[in-house]
């Protein structure tokens, strides 16, 4: 029993860490209308960010992503990622990140749960960004209806740049927590763009609450299936991916969309 | 220590090697006689050889792409300072062209079909990795060029019959085991492994032999499971493995892999008396990575800096080091990815030379007879054209620097056993 | 996007036609002349064995776009999943030749029915999904097909299947090609059909479709079915010609994302619009692959050009030479405006 509580923890904290990743880029999506290929090469820009801090203590400002042709711009992020740092493999490594929770034989590890929490304080906060202020209210309005919102007096230009580099900025808080339990490489964000789609589908477009679910639910997946009755664990991506497609067939816009 | 490993260290190597140097002595002498028109005379300086490479510089496998081209670059550099390889008395300079596969097996077969046609490569130096390879081989041996590859150790490639493709490395069936050998002599003695493995055709096949091999020493696998090829996070399985409360994690998979699991193993609080890991551990970007949490860990290796071959030619294994940390302005020396890379251009160097001749078809036969010791190890290849002759050894990292710890001959240190508990360290 | 199409002066016509049939002839008849007979006979030598690497390249590229260009492009489903029936084909290949010992022909002629029948099934399932839910369902296959592929002892697990080798470029290379103008005739018969008509329909207003007595559900999925047999049909002429099939030779979610950039960057719905982007696109990726040691350089630059051509030839090659758009800062500008807001 403790194993499978076990289990069910490391699920819910890998799904932190997909909450963290998708968030951003469910927002360019489901506003913007754009699939950003180049999500995943954002993350590891906020994982080098996080590295460089960590390793020569430098504030930098978060860097602004204006452009939009995602594919591209992943080739070009990924070769001069690849330029500036190389190929090493690097780490953040802190003293404090083997502590954890010790709940008899479960374990909850800080750092990972640190992890979750700044997910879902991300989360918050992009909730109030659109709910509570201005900006937000204009990227509602231009997820909504493009044409009516330029009426109103919405730039769109401005504001698709805005969206865009929020996106962005969320990406690279995600990349930061990646960082802490995993090596960084500049290639290494690739199957998180993959990720990505399959989190904001599975709780459904546009909203933060439902690619919270999304993120949970998928991160819990995966790892449960590593130890699905009857199947190898090799099994586990496989796994993920169906359930993915059963719940769009029953579903057909995510588990807390709405039908237009 | 088993038998098998015991004796290739022992004094019948430098016997053996005695012998392999008289006969290639020999065929020296029968191939100079064979061209006595020239004896004598000092050699005169021919074409270039070309010679082709396909290897990742950008893409997933970039890190590794590129310490397989630094092994590369480092014979080039030594052999063209000698003026080249020498065949029938001319020397021909060497030259190596470089195509980028960008880490992409089916790309890297149309790029080594470019090295052939369009570069006019005579040769073919191997990809990085055991995908990549397999595809290369299969357009070397349609075209019946010679290809001997150091990075691809998945022994499907050569159970296929083809005839142009050889490997100077160990085959992945010998990666751990030696750990296993190792572990067999320490007390107290470690009882049971756990055993994660990438799903990938080298990875699978470093595991089935570690579950082949750990009862034969009286180690009980107590868990065995695959994930899936780059996997970001493994802590789901190791959380399985670490309830099985196993004497020995192992992990057969890559570098990024290796540093996850390491780091899970941390934050799970997974204590296990052996950490080893099949790939990964011997680059100097693992310890880079972990810091003091590298420490402890073992791999098994094709090659250390610490190896004790006495090599027919080229340098010796403390020049070898000595000139790649020249070369490259590195601190840390050389990792047996660099050093692999190297051994497939001497098994080019030789074969070459003894068959005094440049076809392909007289080269791949001299590739097939070839038999020298070099400071990789023995290169000789079996009738697949996998080099089974070439012990592994087994390194373990201590205080951040990486130590040869078994076979017991070659080592230059003691293993630090057990590991001790993460909360203690 | 039909009648946009404007009418060229004749002689420009002509010309183009002749110039197109002339290179046509040289590509279909070119590589004879590397036989060894034509070879001894001192006849120039058009080709090479890389010429036909890259040609065959090409024309899979051709097919896979082509495919991808009837469900994404007529009728409007945007498809992230066609890697799933190249990965089938090749699969169905591999097993039916290395493992059941069936001749190659054979073989290479159950592998679009086998892609076919999936695509039947994953159709009748997922083609209810709309947009962007239907473009992650078909995504969440393609990957799912391929790890289950990887992990099945009989398929070679993640060993994968090695085919006997070969040795004939030529035969690799026409059918390829072969399968590319099946690719374009079926497109153009499809286009100049009723059943072309429903789908463009469809693609344009389903519920409109529907009741103007379009059978939308039999349309897609039998657009998706020819899609998917096509592509599978590709997959199987790799098997061989690869002669090595595992996950990440056949499953490459890569070549997934490069068949729709073609088939967008050529222009979508049109007959000739994969295939010029197939084409375009392919050749600018294999000059610029491999860039010796400078390979992160030609990267960027691929990166940079495909940037440069989402925002400057938005509606695709094929409108771009062919239709009211000339070479001019004023069309660019014009582009520009239209794209950014």
């Amino acid at each position: 029993m403790s194993q499978f509580t076990q289990q069910v923890i490391l699920g819910l904290l890998l799904g932190g860490i997909y909450v963290a990743v998708a968030l951003g880029f469910s927002l360019v999506w489901g506003v913007l209308n754009i699939v950003n290929l180049a999500h995943g090469a954002l993350i590891m820009v906020g994982s080098y960010i996080t590295w460089t801090l960590f390793v020569n203590r430098v504030i930098r400002a978060p860097l602004l992503f204006t452009f939009l042709l995602t594919f591209g711009i992943n080739l070009v992020i990924v070769s001069l990622l690849l330029l500036l740092f190389t190929a090493d493999f690097r780490s953040v490594t802190t003293t404090y990140s083997g502590a954890g929770l010790h709940l008899g034989s479960v374990v909850i590890p800080y750092i990972r749960l640190g992890g979750l929490l700044v997910a879902l304080v991300l989360a918050g906060i992009l909730w109030l960004i659109l709910n509570r202020t201005r900006i937000g209210a204009g990227i509602l309005a231009v997820g909504a209806d493009r044409d009516a919102a330029q009426l109103v007096g919405i730039d769109l230009r401005h504001l698709y740049a805005l969206t865009f580099a929020i996106g962005a900025a969320f990406a690279g808080v995600a990349g930061g927590i990646i960082s802490t339990f995993q090596s960084i490489t500049p290639t290494a964000g690739d199957p998180y763009t993959l990720q990505s789609f399959a989190v904001v589908i599975l709780g459904g477009l546009g909203r933060v609450s439902a690619t919270i679910v999304g993120g949970l639910a998928f991160g819990l997946i995966e790892v449960l299936g590593q130890s699905a009755p009857g199947l190898g664990s090799g099994y586990a991506n496989a796994i993920a991916f169906v359930v993915l497609v059963l719940v769009l067939i029953v579903r057909p816009r995510g588990l807390l969309g709405r039908l237009a | 220590m088993p038998p098998v490993v015991e004796r290739l260290y022992s004094k019948e190597v430098v016997r053996r090697e005695r012998f392999a140097l008289i006969v290639g002595a020999a065929a020296l002498l029968l191939t100079a006689c064979g061209t006595s028109n020239n004896a004598g005379t000092s050699p005169s300086t021919g074409a270039p050889i070309v010679f082709g490479a396909a290897v990742s510089l950008t893409g997933a496998q970039s890190k590794e792409g590129g310490l397989t081209k630094q092994g590369y670059d480092m014979w080039l550099d030594w052999i063209n300072q000698r003026g080249g390889i020498v065949v029938n008395n001319v020397k021909h300079p060497v030259q190596i062209k470089y195509e980028d596969d960008q880490s992409e097996a089916n790309l890297s077969a149309t790029l080594v079909q470019k090295l052939i046609t369009d570069e006019k490569a005579q040769f073919i130096l191997g990809p990085y990795g055991s995908a990549a390879t397999a595809t290369d081989a299969i357009v070397a041996e349609k075209d019946g060029i010679p290809m001997v590859e150091g990075n691809g150790a998945a022994q499907a490639i050569f159970n296929k019959g083809y005839k142009y493709t050889f490997g100077v490395l160990s085959p992945a069936n010998k990666y751990l085991t030696g750990v296993l050998d190792m572990a067999a002599t320490l007390s107290p003695k470690p009882a049971t492994l756990a055993m994660l493995t990438a799903n990938d055709n080298f990875s699978v096949e470093v595991a089935k032999a570690v579950e082949e091999y750990a009862p034969t020493k009286g180690i009980q696998v107590v868990f065995s499971k695959q994930y899936p090829a780059a996997a970001p996070d493994v802590s789901g399985l190791l959380s399985q493995a670490k309830a099985m409360n196993p004497d020995i994690v192992m992990n057969s998979g890559h570098l990024a892999e290796a540093i996850a699991i390491n780091k899970a193993a941390k934050q799970l609080g997974v204590n296990a008396k052996i950490f080893a890991y099949s790939v990964g551990p011997s680059t100097p970007d693992f310890i880079s990575a972990l810091g003091p949490d590298a420490n402890y860990v073992y791999d098994g290796s094709q090659w250390t800096p610490q190896v004790k071959y006495q090599p027919s030619f080229y340098l010796s294994v403390s020049d070898y080091v000595k000139a790649y940390q020249q070369k490259f302005g590195a601190s840390a020396p050389p990792d047996y990815h660099v050093a692999e890379s190297t051994a497939a251009c001497l098994a080019f160097e030789k074969a070459i030379e003894n068959a005094g001749s440049l076809d392909p078809g007289k080269v791949r036969d001299a590739l097939a007879g070839l038999n020298v010791m070099t400071f990789f190890g023995q290169i000789k290849f079996d009738n697949r054209g996998i080099n089974i002759y070439k012990p592994m050894v087994v390194e373990q990292i201590q205080n951040g620097v990486h130590y040869t710890v078994y076979p017991a001959a070659v080592a230059n240190g003691k293993p630090l056993y057990p590991t001790p508990a993460w909360s203690t360290r | 996007m039909i009648a946009r199409e404007q009418r060229l002066p004749r002689w420009v016509r002509r010309a183009v036609i002749a110039v197109a049939a002339l290179g046509l002839l040289y590509v279909i008849l070119g590589p004879l002349t590397s036989l060894d007979p034509a070879q001894q006979a001192g006849l120039p030598l058009l080709t090479d064995k890389l010429w036909f690497r890259i040609a065959t390249t090409v024309a899979m590229f051709v097919v896979m776009a082509a495919g991808w260009n009837i469900i994404g492009g007529l009728t409007g489903y945007a498809s992230f999943g066609n890697i799933a029936f190249f990965g089938l084909g090749a699969y169905a290949v591999g097993v039916l030749v290395s493992n059941q010992r069936w001749p190659f022909v054979a073989a290479l002629i159950a592998a679009p029915i086998i892609a076919g029948l999936f695509g039947l099934l994953m159709g009748v399932a997922l083609l209810r999904l709309r947009g962007h839910y239907f473009a992650v369902a078909t995504l969440g296959v393609g990957v799912a097909v391929g790890e289950v592929v990887n992990n099945v002892p009989s398929l070679g697990a993640s060993t994968g299947l090695f085919l006997p080798i070969v040795r004939s470029d030529l035969l690799f290379f026409y059918l390829m090609l072969g399968a590319a103008l099946l690719a374009v005739i079926v497109t153009w018969v499809i286009l100049r059909s009723r059943f072309g008509y429903g789908l463009l329909a469809i693609r344009e207003n389903e519920e409109a479709a529907a009741v103007i007595g379009v059978n939308t559900t039999f349309y897609k999925v039998a657009a998706f079915c020819l899609a998917a047999a096509l592509t599978g049909l590709a997959g199987g002429i790799f098997a061989q010609w690869n002669s090595f099939v595992n996950q990440e030779n056949v499953f490459p979610i890569s070549a997934n994302v490069q068949m729709i950039l073609m088939a967008v960057i050529g222009g979508t719905g049109t007959v000739l619009g994969p295939v010029a982007g197939a084409v375009v696109l392919e050749l600018i990726i294999q000059t610029l692959a491999g860039g010796g040691t400078n390979a992160v350089y030609s990267q960027i630059g691929l990166g940079l050009l495909l940037m440069g051509c989402v925002i400057f030839i938005p509606r695709g090659v094929i409108d771009f030479f062919g239709g009211r758009s000339r070479l001019s800062l004023g069309y660019l500008r014009q582009t520009l405006r239209e794209t950014s807001a």
